[in-house]
């Protein structure tokens, strides 16, 4: 967001209170800053929990949309506790869609045609040609490691059982590994 | 660097523990806990969305066959259930294969058969020959092994090997111990391009 956009000032809180004041008039330009904040911690808690990315923007349409509506009606009792709000909507909303009683198809029919207004940021995608590279330059140890790790998400006691290794032994290898796959590929501190 | 509009973050989470959240390694109280910490923090989302990236960025070099890989039987099972069109190939001490690899086909799964029990480390050394003319000899070392099954599965870059004319790749596994080398088997793999 630039610095001098009119939410710069605002934090997540303040942004939620600001919507919920508008209530019938809906103040759009927050709505989206706030869903523009939002939906990439609701992506990763789908990520997380449910595996499958179709699944994880599913929830972040259906979240995000239900969290707008009931702070427009003054159904957040604490706007400025927005953050867990919507982490608590989005626990409730996984456990239904692990149990089966909310289908993608009743979510679609729900949220599905509202939401022109709102574009989610999109996921953070690596240069591939690049992340090959460094891949290639990890030793053979730590490059399976890593592999077994990430291509079905196993922990490391997992990951131990299958090669020969213990999961402590996994987790030094794989923290060294991925140490210098972010360094190579320039990462976040 | 904090971004306009995002609170401070408090208590900023090591890269570790967020590697553990992501691969459902930590207890309840800590998961919820750090679950808390995400949704209120924007600066510790971005290195989860980082760390998600790579994850599946590594996933989506094995599938596009990017890189090689010396790997376990359950880590070929994961493969297998997720799609990917294997062709394997079984190969003794001494023995030698014509090997191939079709367009439609996502990797090659080589099955290196040895006498593996007792070694603790398993070095793999292999050198290609195009043409006749050799290229450098290559050391793999201390790669994963399964000395129950006698096997160590080798998987080469399926989109490099694609690209690869007529060639013979020849590979030794050696056992390395406090003695210095042990040969365990020499195998060759005659690949003719599809």
């Amino acid at each position: 967001m630039p610095q001098d956009s009119p939410f710069a000032a605002l934090d997540d809180g303040a942004l939620a209170r600001r919507v919920a004041a508008a209530g019938g008039s809906p103040d759009s330009a927050a709505e989206t800053e706030l869903y523009r904040r939002l939906a990439p911690r609701v992506r990763l808690y789908g990520l997380r929990h449910l595996r499958d990315r179709h699944a994880a923007a599913d929830l972040v349409q259906q979240v995000l949309l239900m969290t707008l509506e009931r702070l427009r009606a003054g159904g957040v009792r604490e706007p400025e506790r927005i953050a867990s709000f919507v982490l608590g909507a989005c626990r409730m909303t996984v456990l239904e869609m692990r149990r089966g009683t909310r289908r993608r198809e009743a979510l679609m029919e729900a949220w599905g045609d509202r939401t022109e207004a709102y574009e989610a940021p999109e996921p953070l995608v690596l240069d591939p040609d690049r992340l090959a590279g460094c891949l290639e330059a990890l030793s053979e140890r730590e490059r399976s490691v890593v592999a077994a790790s990430f291509f079905a998400d196993k922990q490391a006691d997992q990951v131990g059982a299958e090669l020969g290794l213990k999961g402590g032994n996994v987790r030094v290898i794989r923290h060294r590994a991925l140490a210098r796959l972010r360094e190579c590929m320039g990462g976040t501190p | 660097m904090t971004q306009a509009g995002e609170t401070r973050c408090a208590a900023l989470v090591e890269f570790e523990k967020l590697l553990a959240w992501w691969l459902g390694e930590l207890p309840n109280a800590a998961e919820a806990s750090l679950e808390e910490h995400l949704f209120a923090c924007a600066h510790c989302t971005r290195r989860m969305e980082e760390l998600v990236g790579l994850a599946q960025g590594v996933r989506a070099a094995v599938r596009g066959g990017k890189v090689s890989l010396v790997v376990s039987a359950p880590f070929v099972e994961a493969m297998k259930q997720s799609g990917m069109r294997l062709r394997e190939y079984r190969v003794g001490p001494g023995g030698s294969v014509n090997c191939t690899i079709r367009a439609d086909e996502d990797a090659v799964i080589s099955h290196i058969g040895g006498s593996l029990g007792g070694v603790t480390r398993v070095d793999v050394v292999q050198r290609v020959s195009v043409g006749g003319v050799d290229e450098p000899e290559l050391r793999l070392e201390d790669v994963p092994f399964d000395p129950a099954s006698g096997e160590v599965l080798f998987i080469p870059g399926a989109a490099a090997l694609k690209a690869m004319p007529a060639h013979t790749m020849r590979m030794r596994l050696v056992a390395v111990g406090e003695l210095g080398d042990a040969p365990l088997g020499e195998y060759t793999f005659v690949h003719t391009p599809q």
